[in-house]
């Protein structure tokens, strides 16, 4: 299986104590992956590096071949995002912010432009400026913005986040749209344990910046009732080992 | 350079659609306005003989490059970076296939561009204004002139940009930015009258070296010394800023 994203003993550490240690993974081609973790775990900090918004202290990160260190554009080529809150610029409208992202993409077009604010449901709300949207319409437009460009990988920091039913459900489907139809990779980060159970094939669990356990959800549904169980028993027995150890 | 390009354009559709080329435009308007009422009024008042037509372009640009210009050119550059800064909006731009060098080149690019179209349309209207308000003949080499020094007062407004702009990279507050800014730019012009003998080391005394250009012998070793310098100093607040701008985590 050809692998998407290579990421290689990734470290980063903060003043806080926080941060990931030594972190391999490998995603491969139409994985919806699944990035679980309690707060604070060090979801962000390496989908920030995955992104480039952060330098790690170690190690690398390649995606496609390229590795988001050295040959940045190159590697973000194909890469579509939303890390955090999906950010916009208030003072344009909706339309007109995915226009300033076309520009960075050859062959993205205005019709490209509509076609994602259809996918979202935003397309109604094209000609209104974002200082006036509520959370889920924001993080609509972000998720818009991140699958403009047709990307072959997308990476997700908790794409849920103030959607209501009908959005996650909306957000869910058209996931798995593109990762049937196009072949497309995601990694997802949420906190919505049931959604990443419904939405992702493989899972990994990380805790207190280590990777536990990689996992596909098929092998972890024969082995438990639901992913919540898994997570639990996972992270109670690291928890249990890192105390216990102390 | 087509990713630059996007970069660029997409830096003047921020500035553009933020109206701050609306307020620069109205700004500008006004000063050649109050100034021209105010020599008008001298003229008709007290009899006295104001300006001539091409004489009141050089007046306006001799008061706007001290006052109105370095200000504005603060207001763009902390606007450009700190505001992005802080709205975390600099991610938008950063997770996209564009490397940092290009976004940072773009934005002193934008900035600079906008600091010449000021520059133009003040001189145009100022242009305007004295042909329309005072009668005096002008000739081609005087028009010259006064179209070289405006175009030549870009470059130290450039250094400035690049100046401020490091700031905003240091300090995360665009008000922090600003009113150090502020803080130094009066503090040099303190300091260049103290020590005049060291004046010509300071930013603040080379906003006004079109005047060199306008001297009948043209000291070309001073105006070449003053260029060295300022470009000195473009370089070095170039790279520091473009050093922590490439360092940032955002």
């Amino acid at each position: 299986m050809e692998k998407v994203i290579e990421i290689k003993n990734l470290t980063k550490s903060y003043g806080n104590g926080r941060g990931i240690s030594d972190i391999n993974l490998d995603i491969y081609k139409g994985d919806i992956f699944g990035f679980l973790g309690p707060n604070g775990a060090g979801k962000t900090t390496a989908m920030k590096i995955m992104t480039g918004l952060v330098r790690p202290e170690h190690g690398d990160v390649k995606i496609l071949g390229y590795s988001v260190t050295e040959q940045y554009e190159k590697a973000m080529a194909k890469v579509g995002c939303l890390i955090e809150i999906a950010e916009s610029y208030h003072y344009l409208s909706a339309y007109d912010n995915l226009k300033q992202l076309a520009r960075y993409y050859p062959g993205i077009d205005h019709s490209r432009i509509e076609e994602v604010l259809e996918l979202t449901g935003m397309l109604r709300f094209k000609h209104e400026k974002p200082k006036k949207f509520s959370l889920g319409m924001k993080q609509r437009l972000g998720l818009a913005a991140a699958v403009l460009s047709r990307p072959k990988v997308v990476i997700l920091d908790e794409p849920l986040n103030g959607l209501d039913v009908e959005g996650m459900i909306d957000i869910r489907k058209m996931i798995q749209n593109l990762a049937e139809k196009e072949e497309t990779t995601f990694f997802i980060s949420s906190h919505l344990i049931h959604d990443v159970e419904l939405t992702c094939n493989r899972i990994g669990v990380i805790y207190n910046g280590k990777i536990l356990n990689v996992e596909s959800t098929s092998t972890i549904l024969k082995n438990y009732a639901t992913l919540e169980n898994y997570f639990v028993s996972e992270v109670e027995r690291n928890g249990r080992i890192s105390s216990s150890a102390s | 350079m087509v990713v630059f390009q996007a970069a660029l354009l997409n830096e003047l559709e921020k500035l553009y659609k933020k109206k701050k080329v609306l307020v620069g435009i109205l700004l500008s308007l006004a000063v050649i306005v109050i100034g021209q009422l105010v020599i008008v009024g001298v003229r008709s008042g007290f009899g006295l003989r104001g300006t001539g037509s091409v004489e009141f372009p050089m007046l306006v640009l001799s008061v706007v490059v001290n006052t109105i210009l370095p200000l504005f050119t603060a207001l763009v550059t902390i606007d450009s970076f700190s505001g992005e800064f802080t709205q975390n909006s600099m991610r938008i731009t950063l997770t996209r296939p564009v490397s940092r060098f290009k976004v940072y080149t773009a934005k002193i690019m934008a900035i600079v561009l906008f600091i010449l179209g000021a520059l133009l349309l003040l001189l145009v209207f100022s242009l305007l204004a004295g042909f329309i308000f005072n009668t005096n003949s002008a000739t081609l080499d005087s028009l010259g002139r006064t179209v070289f020094s405006y175009l030549v007062s870009l470059f130290p407004m450039t250094v400035l940009a690049l100046a401020i702009a490091l700031l905003a990279n240091i300090l995360r507050s665009g008000i922090a930015v600003f009113f150090v800014s502020i803080l130094t730019f009066l503090g040099l012009t303190v300091l260049s009258v103290l020590f005049s003998q060291y004046s010509g080391l300071f930013l603040t005394t080379h906003l006004d070296w079109y005047n060199l250009f306008l001297v009948n012998s043209f000291p070309l070793l001073k105006i070449l010394r003053q260029f060295l310098i300022m470009l000195g100093y473009g370089i070095m607040f170039f790279t520091a800023g473009f050093y922590i701008f490439d360092k940032k985590e955002f």
